[in-house]
């Protein structure tokens, strides 16, 4: 996967064709783009301008107020640090719990084994809207309803990971766990000390992903929380959205806010996420 | 063999996982069965069981159908064209380009964008009177652009599309790991028969990555039937019902009108209708999908 998007081909000579398909892609590339670069520009402008010229994309002066009520606004930030907090606190209950489960289904020989992957698995096809309803009472019953932890504990416990890292486990050498064991290791040494260093690129694709789905999360949120102090940016934005009403230029100045952490980590870290994707782009 | 040591190990490091996915995976699907066969249909909590009453309800129940309906039209509309765009453009970004780094994060931006402030910007971009979209249509000489998002027949494949420009670059980045497993060979042996271009394309390339193609049309039938965010945030169903699918109307069953029960019942038939679909489809892969 090493070579995929990330470098040129091994193709050499200089063909005219490819100037062209340079020009076609850069094109689509700003094609794609052409609503963040709206969403920047309407937030950098007053309200009135944004429909009185649409299709100028530069303002002739830049309006800072926007971002400047949003400063002020009493949840913005109190959602902004929600979102961050949870994010934080679901990466790591996800990293300990599904690399270990991982470890044990890619090296470990146990009862039931190979009964108990399939079962996790068959449940990746369920939609989570089926469950909603179940979900929801059970929260209600286990006290985790309107706080943090009805996001962030049945996160930790996502099968897709499981698949992902299992597949990277079972990728390296068996004969390093084996001269381990030889030497006296325990497993769960051999699991901290020697695979989990291994597996850093696996590792940081599911932090990535972790990161992003959870940040951008709009039903988990919508639906387990109440209180909107405690509500994370995605909700927090529909609210604000309602709030700003007809101001448009306010809207796309929070919208703004929102999408830069997402799209900053992505920009460092691309090459993580296309490989997570190439190697096993099972959820969509 | 199975050592007793390592068999011991292997418990130990499944058990937390194993635990979290019986409370948390595993016993609300049971539970969503048991729901949608009793009469939780008030704030009030009530278990009469009522075997399928909830289920044959659906069938009498004008806007539930209507929403099926909606749902399976978005879907005919978004798998289709995300397959064909996604495998385009991969075909694309396999050829030699410049500019690679910048073209490449432009492209995949969208994936990780925020669904409400997609939402927000293309509400704007597409408003029918007074939106750049339509500003510009107007400025080329079309007289009556569309209604996009708030128009009855342009709702739902506005929706849809809005979504496949969001999913575009995840599909396409699975292709492009297709089509670079391709092995050349195949290509210069193509080529040596007289293949052209084109020929090559379709002799070639798509029956090698059909197996991809295959895997992506299950996963994304299935996705596009779970688009209650976007969908909420970009239409609320609206106007009237023209857009609103299943999986919005089992949410507003559920948590605006206390229907618990009933919702239950339209997601486990949604649950069935996502299962035959992909059976159907399993079923179907011998005609078209080629493992080498």
């Amino acid at each position: 996967m090493g070579s995929l998007l990330l470098s040129k081909k091994r193709e050499t000579g200089f063909k005219p064709s490819t100037i062209i398909i340079s020009i076609i892609v850069f094109v689509l590339g700003l094609m794609m783009i052409v609503p963040f670069l709206f969403m920047i520009s309407a937030a950098l402008k007053p309200n009135a301008l944004i429909f009185s010229e649409p299709l100028k994309f530069i303002p002739d002066q830049i309006y800072w107020n926007n971002f400047k009520t949003i400063f002020h606004h009493e949840y913005f930030f109190k959602w902004y640090g929600n979102s961050i907090y949870i994010v934080v606190l679901t990466v790591i209950a996800r990293f300990v719990v599904v690399t270990m489960a991982a470890y044990a289904f890619a090296r470990l020989n146990f009862p039931f084994k190979e009964a108990i992957f399939f079962l996790f698995i068959s449940t990746m096809m369920i939609p989570a809207d089926t469950t909603v309803i179940a979900r929801y009472m059970l929260y209600k019953s286990l006290h985790l309803y309107n706080t943090e932890w009805a996001l962030i504990i049945p996160a930790t416990f996502d099968v897709f990971f499981i698949f992902l890292l299992r597949q990277f486990f079972s990728g390296l050498p068996k004969e390093i766990s084996e001269a381990a064991v030889v030497d006296g290791c325990s497993q769960f040494k051999i699991y901290y000390r020697i695979i989990l260093p291994l597996a850093v690129p696996a590792l940081v694709t599911m932090l990535l992903f972790t990161f992003i789905w959870t940040w951008n999360d709009f039903v988990n949120p919508f639906i387990f929380i109440s209180s909107i102090d405690k509500q994370v940016v995605t909700v927090g934005l529909e609210y604000f959205q309602q709030q700003a009403g007809t101001d448009y230029g306010l809207q796309m100045a929070g919208a703004c806010i929102i999408v830069i952490i997402p799209i900053i980590l992505f920009a460092f870290s691309q090459k993580y996420f296309v490989e997570g994707i190439a190697s096993s782009g099972v959820k969509g | 063999m199975m050592r007793s040591g390592e068999a011991k190990a292997g418990v130990l490091f499944i058990l937390p996982f194993l635990a979290g996915f019986l409370i948390f995976n595993l016993f609300p699907l049971l539970y969503s069965f048991f729901i949608s066969l009793v009469d939780y249909n008030t704030l009030k909590p009530s278990y009469n069981f009522i075997g399928l009453d909830n289920f044959i309800r659906i069938f009498n129940d004008d806007i539930a159908l209507k929403a099926y309906w909606n749902s399976f039209l978005y879907t005919l509309i978004y798998v289709p064209v995300l397959l064909v765009l996604s495998f385009l453009l991969a075909v694309l970004l396999n050829r030699k380009f410049f500019l690679r780094p910048v073209s490449r994060t432009m492209i995949l931006i969208p994936y990780v964008a925020n669904v409400i402030a997609i939402a927000m910007v293309f509400s704007v971009i597409l408003d029918p009177y007074d939106g750049p979209v339509n500003a510009f249509l107007h400025l080329i000489g079309i007289q009556n652009p569309p209604m996009w998002l708030g128009g009855t027949s342009t709702a739902l494949p506005t929706i849809a599309l809005v979504n496949v420009w969001q999913s575009l670059s995840f599909q396409t980045i699975v292709f492009l790991a297709a089509l670079q497993g391709v092995p050349s060979e195949l290509y210069e042996a193509a080529g040596l028969d007289g293949a052209g271009k084109w020929r090559k394309t379709l002799n070639v390339t798509i029956p090698l990555v059909s197996p991809t193609t295959f895997f992506l049309a299950i996963t994304s039938i299935i996705s596009s039937f779970q688009n209650y965010a976007s969908v909420r945030a970009l239409t609320n169903g609206g106007p009237g019902v023209a857009s609103r699918v299943i999986s919005l109307n089992i949410y507003e069953e559920a948590f605006t009108y206390n229907r618990y029960s009933y919702a239950a019942a339209q997601a486990i038939l949604l649950f069935v209708v996502i299962l035959a679909i992909t059976i159907i489809q399993w079923r179907g892969q011998k005609k078209w999908v080629h493992y080498s």
